[in-house]
């Protein structure tokens, strides 16, 4: 058979698509349900993050996940929780980054004046720079940061205060689009829950 | 550069790894080399992605090189390492999460490292499957031995850390400009100014 023929060259062709993209197929169909699961617990494991409540692994999230309660209030839902006698409020945030959307989880204690904690679900963020929002020693910046003004302001360098949380050197994009996300985020906040047992 | 060379399994571990290194030989593949190496952890997840779509697509393509007609041999090519790619896509999504999130879009870009496709044609077309299992690993290796020592140093001096952990004392002023792709640069031009000065050597005194 003449393996150079126009024949032969699209027959080959076809079947080698049709081999590789079948496995593929195969394969994603396989892992769908594992990737699922991975997100349903990464989203829980973030809402866990964001109001402070820590665990061991996948299984306790499952569980320590049952005792939040979750409201659906004008089609976005929130998360509550009791904490030392205080309720916690949490929520997804969603908004643009330098790349991408930049996805994740707000906390606020009952007042809506103080941020509980924040944690990031994804992010398209440049690894190394902007990626570094999801570091530990930048989100608990957010941990108890008051936010008298009810906005956050993104500094850089030196030390911060009230309202204020220091911005990622080398990552100006990311600090200002973070600002303006959570900033958005403490406003849908104040719509959702202004005026309840503050 | 030694394309004559008998085709033996020390000659080409010596020649992937050191005569002509994929990275500061050829210069192939420099874009991941600039865009992943600010950070050790992931230039090594990257790497050994690297390491398996080279070593996998080599064997894949050696093995059906006699059925591949010659008008769409690189079109082949280019669907076996992409079929590649997109199975450490999927292992790493549904088995290790967290990697993937780290790696975000690096992982697909896999596909068009220069180094695979330069494999795939200049080696497997021509060899064995064992053979070209062994260039891949070993021209891989090539790559992420490179890709290391310059994301050792970069991570160092951007975050003052060593995979993740923090060695620098606390004065340490990061430099920021080695955490931006570009300073990868640097070291690239240091590390192939250091090979080449040796390698005359070795030619001179032989």
């Amino acid at each position: 058979m003449n393996k150079q023929s126009l024949v032969y060259t699209i027959v080959f062709t076809f079947a080698v698509c049709f081999v590789f993209v079948a496995i593929l197929a195969v394969a994603n169909d396989l892992t769908a349900e594992q990737v699922r699961q991975n997100q349903i617990v990464a989203q829980q494991r973030a809402v866990l993050n964001a109001m402070g409540i820590s665990y061991q692994s996948d299984e306790e999230v499952l569980s320590l996940f049952e005792d939040v309660e979750q409201e659906e209030i004008d089609g976005t839902i929130v998360y509550i929780t009791e904490k030392d006698g205080n309720r916690i409020y949490a929520m997804s945030f969603r908004g643009g980054g330098v790349w991408g959307p930049i996805v994740g989880i707000l906390a606020m204690d009952s007042s809506l004046e103080n941020i509980f904690g924040i944690e990031i679900i994804s992010h398209e963020e440049t690894p190394g720079l902007g990626g570094r929002i999801t570091e530990e020693q930048w989100k608990e910046q957010f941990r108890d940061r008051p936010v008298p003004d009810g906005s956050i302001d993104v500094v850089r360098g030196g030390s911060t205060g009230d309202g204020q949380v220091a911005a990622i050197s080398g990552a100006t994009g990311t600090s200002n689009s973070m600002e303006r996300i959570l900033n958005n985020a403490m406003e849908r906040f104040r719509e959702l829950l202004g005026g309840r047992d503050a | 550069m030694s394309d004559t060379a008998p085709k033996t399994v020390g000659g080409i571990l010596t020649d992937n790894l050191w005569h002509s290194n994929p990275i500061f030989m050829q210069v192939l593949g420099i874009c991941s080399a600039l865009a992943v190496t600010n950070l050790l952890t992931n230039t090594f997840i990257m790497s050994v992605g690297v390491i398996f779509t080279t070593m996998m697509s080599n064997f894949t393509v050696s093995i059906i090189k006699g059925l591949i007609p010659r008008k769409v041999r690189m079109m082949v090519q280019v669907l076996i390492i992409a079929f590649y790619v997109i199975i450490v896509d999927i292992v790493l999504r549904a088995y290790m999460p967290d990697i993937h999130e780290a790696l975000g879009p690096y992982v697909g870009l896999i596909i068009t490292n220069c180094i695979i496709m330069g494999r795939a044609e200049a080696f497997a077309q021509s060899n064995g499957p064992g053979l070209s299992l062994w260039d891949g690993i070993t021209s891989a290796s090539g790559y992420m031995g490179v890709l290391l020592v310059i994301a050792f140093f970069r991570e160092i001096l951007a975050f003052g850390s060593l995979f993740g952990f923090r060695i620098m004392p606390n004065w340490f002023e990061p430099w920021i400009i080695m955490a931006m792709p570009p300073s990868a640069f640097f070291f690239l031009g240091i590390i192939i100014w250091i090979g080449k000065t040796i390698m005359n050597h070795e030619e001179a005194a032989a």
